[in-house]
C-alpha cells in the first residue's frame, strides 16, 4: 500500500510538531501547588486524574439532548429560554456543582439563543476561548483561533460562508460574545422533514457546529465534517504522477 | 492589607516573581511555532479546581469571586489561563491551604526534577 509517506533509513519525512522547549514558572507552579495539595490531603491524585480526563473528554452530546428536548417539549423550551442555567438541570447538567458533568470553572450565567427563520445566532469569544463546556465539551481549535474570533464579528456572512453556511440577506445574523460571566448556545430552527422524529433521532442531527451557529441541522447530517470537494478544473498531471497519488 | 469581599488583594512576592518573568503562553508559544492556544498544564489546572471544590476546601463560587477580584486588580495584566492559575494559588495561600515558603521550596524541587537529564 502506498501511503504517500517517505520513510528512509535516517528517519522519515515527518517533522516533529513544534513544542515549547523551555520550562516556565507557570508550569512549575501548577505542579508544585498540586503536589502540596495532594500531600495535605485536599484531594487525591486519582481524583485529579479523573477530573482532568473529564475536561479533556467531555463532548457535545448534552447540548444535542437539550436542543432535541426543546424542539419536542414547548414547556421545556420556554424554561430553557427563560433560565438556561436552571433548565440544564433537567438534562443532568448542573453548572454550579462539580458533579463530573458540570464544572466549577464554567460556573456562569448560561443563555440559550433561539433562532427563527429570519434571525440566526452565532457564538464567539473575541477575547479568549470562553465556551459552554458542560454542554458542548471542549471547544474546537478553530473556535479558539484568532482567525475566527477576529473576523466573525466583522464579516459574519463571509466567515459563515467559509463553513459552507450561506444565509440569504433577509436573515439577520446576531453574534454573541461569550465571556467569563456569560456563556451562550444556539437553539437552531427545527428542520423540515423531522415532524415524527424521536428526541434521539433529532439529537443526532444537532451537531456541535449547529449549536455554535456555523451550521444548520438537517436530516442526514450527523457529523461536523467538511468534505473537500474535488476541483472542477484540476491542475494537469502526468499519468505517472496520477497513479502514484491514488 | 487590602481586602474586598473576603479576598485579600495584597501582592504575594512568590507569585509576583512568576508573572513578572513574562513567560505567558501567548508570548512564548509563537516563539517556538506552537499554535496550540492553551499551555499543556491548563486541563490539569481545571482538574485541580474541580478537586478543591468537590473536597470542600475551596468552593467554586468562592474561587470564581476571587478570580474576578484578583483578575481586575492584582493580575489585571496577566492573560488567561495564567491569571486563573495565579488567582487560584493566591487564594490557596490566603486561606492557608498551602504556605508560601513551602510552595517556593517545592517549586525549586519541581524545576530541578523537570530539568534533570
Amino acid at each position: 500500500m502506498n501511503t504517500g509517506h517517505k520513510h528512509t533509513g535516517d528517519g522519515d519525512d515527518h517533522k516533529a510538531a513544534p513544542m515549547v522547549e523551555e520550562i516556565t514558572d507557570y508550569e512549575v507552579l501548577e505542579i508544585a501547588v498540586r503536589e502540596l495539595a495532594i500531600e495535605h490531603g485536599l484531594f487525591t491524585a486519582e481524583d485529579h486524574r479523573r477530573f482532568t480526563e473529564w475536561a479533556e473528554s467531555v463532548g457535545p452530546a448534552a447540548g444535542s439532548r437539550l436542543v432535541a428536548k426543546a424542539w419536542t417539549d414547548p414547556a421545556f423550551k420556554a424554561r430553557v429560554l427563560e433560565d438556561g442555567t436552571t433548565a440544564c438541570k433537567e438534562i443532568g447538567i448542573d453548572w454550579a456543582e462539580p458533579t463530573g458533568v458540570g464544572t466549577p470553572s464554567d460556573y456562569t450565567n448560561f443563555l440559550v439563543l433561539e433562532d427563527t427563520p429570519t434571525l440566526h445566532h452565532v457564538i464567539v469569544c473575541t477575547l479568549c476561548s470562553c465556551y459552554p463546556r458542560p454542554l458542548l465539551g471542549m471547544s474546537p481549535e478553530w473556535y479558539r483561533s484568532t482567525n475566527y474570533r477576529r473576523r466573525l464579528v466583522r464579516w459574519p456572512r463571509e466567515v459563515l460562508a467559509e463553513f459552507g453556511l450561506i444565509l440569504p440577506p433577509e436573515v439577520e445574523i446576531r453574534i454573541e460574545d461569550s465571556n467569563q460571566k456569560c456563556r451562550f448556545m444556539v437553539l437552531p430552527v427545527r428542520p423540515e422533514g423531522t415532524d415524527d422524529w424521536t428526541e434521539e433521532q433529532l439529537a443526532a442531527i444537532v451537531t456541535r457546529d449547529c449549536m455554535i451557529g456555523v451550521a444548520l441541522p438537517r436530516p442526514g447530517r450527523t457529523a461536523d465534517v467538511h468534505p473537500i470537494r474535488k476541483a472542477g478544473r484540476p491542475v494537469e498531471r502526468s499519468p505517472q504522477e496520477g497513479s502514484a497519488a491514488e | 492589607m487590602s481586602v474586598t469581599n473576603d479576598v485579600d488583594l495584597s501582592r504575594i512576592a512568590l507569585l509576583e516573581a512568576v508573572h513578572h518573568q513574562g513567560k505567558e503562553w501567548d508570548v512564548i508559544a509563537p516563539r517556538y511555532g506552537v499554535s496550540n492556544p492553551d499551555p499543556p498544564w491548563k486541563t490539569s489546572l481545571i482538574g485541580m479546581c474541580e478537586c478543591l471544590a468537590v473536597g470542600g476546601s475551596l468552593p467554586a463560587l468562592d474561587r470564581r469571586r476571587a478570580e474576578d477580584e484578583l483578575g481586575d486588580t492584582v493580575y489585571i495584566e496577566v492573560p488567561a489561563p495564567e491569571r486563573e492559575l495565579l488567582a487560584l494559588v493566591h487564594v490557596m495561600l490566603n486561606r492557608g491551604l498551602v504556605v508560601e515558603r513551602d510552595l517556593a521550596s517545592r517549586m525549586r524541587t519541581v524545576r530541578l526534577r523537570l530539568q534533570a537529564l
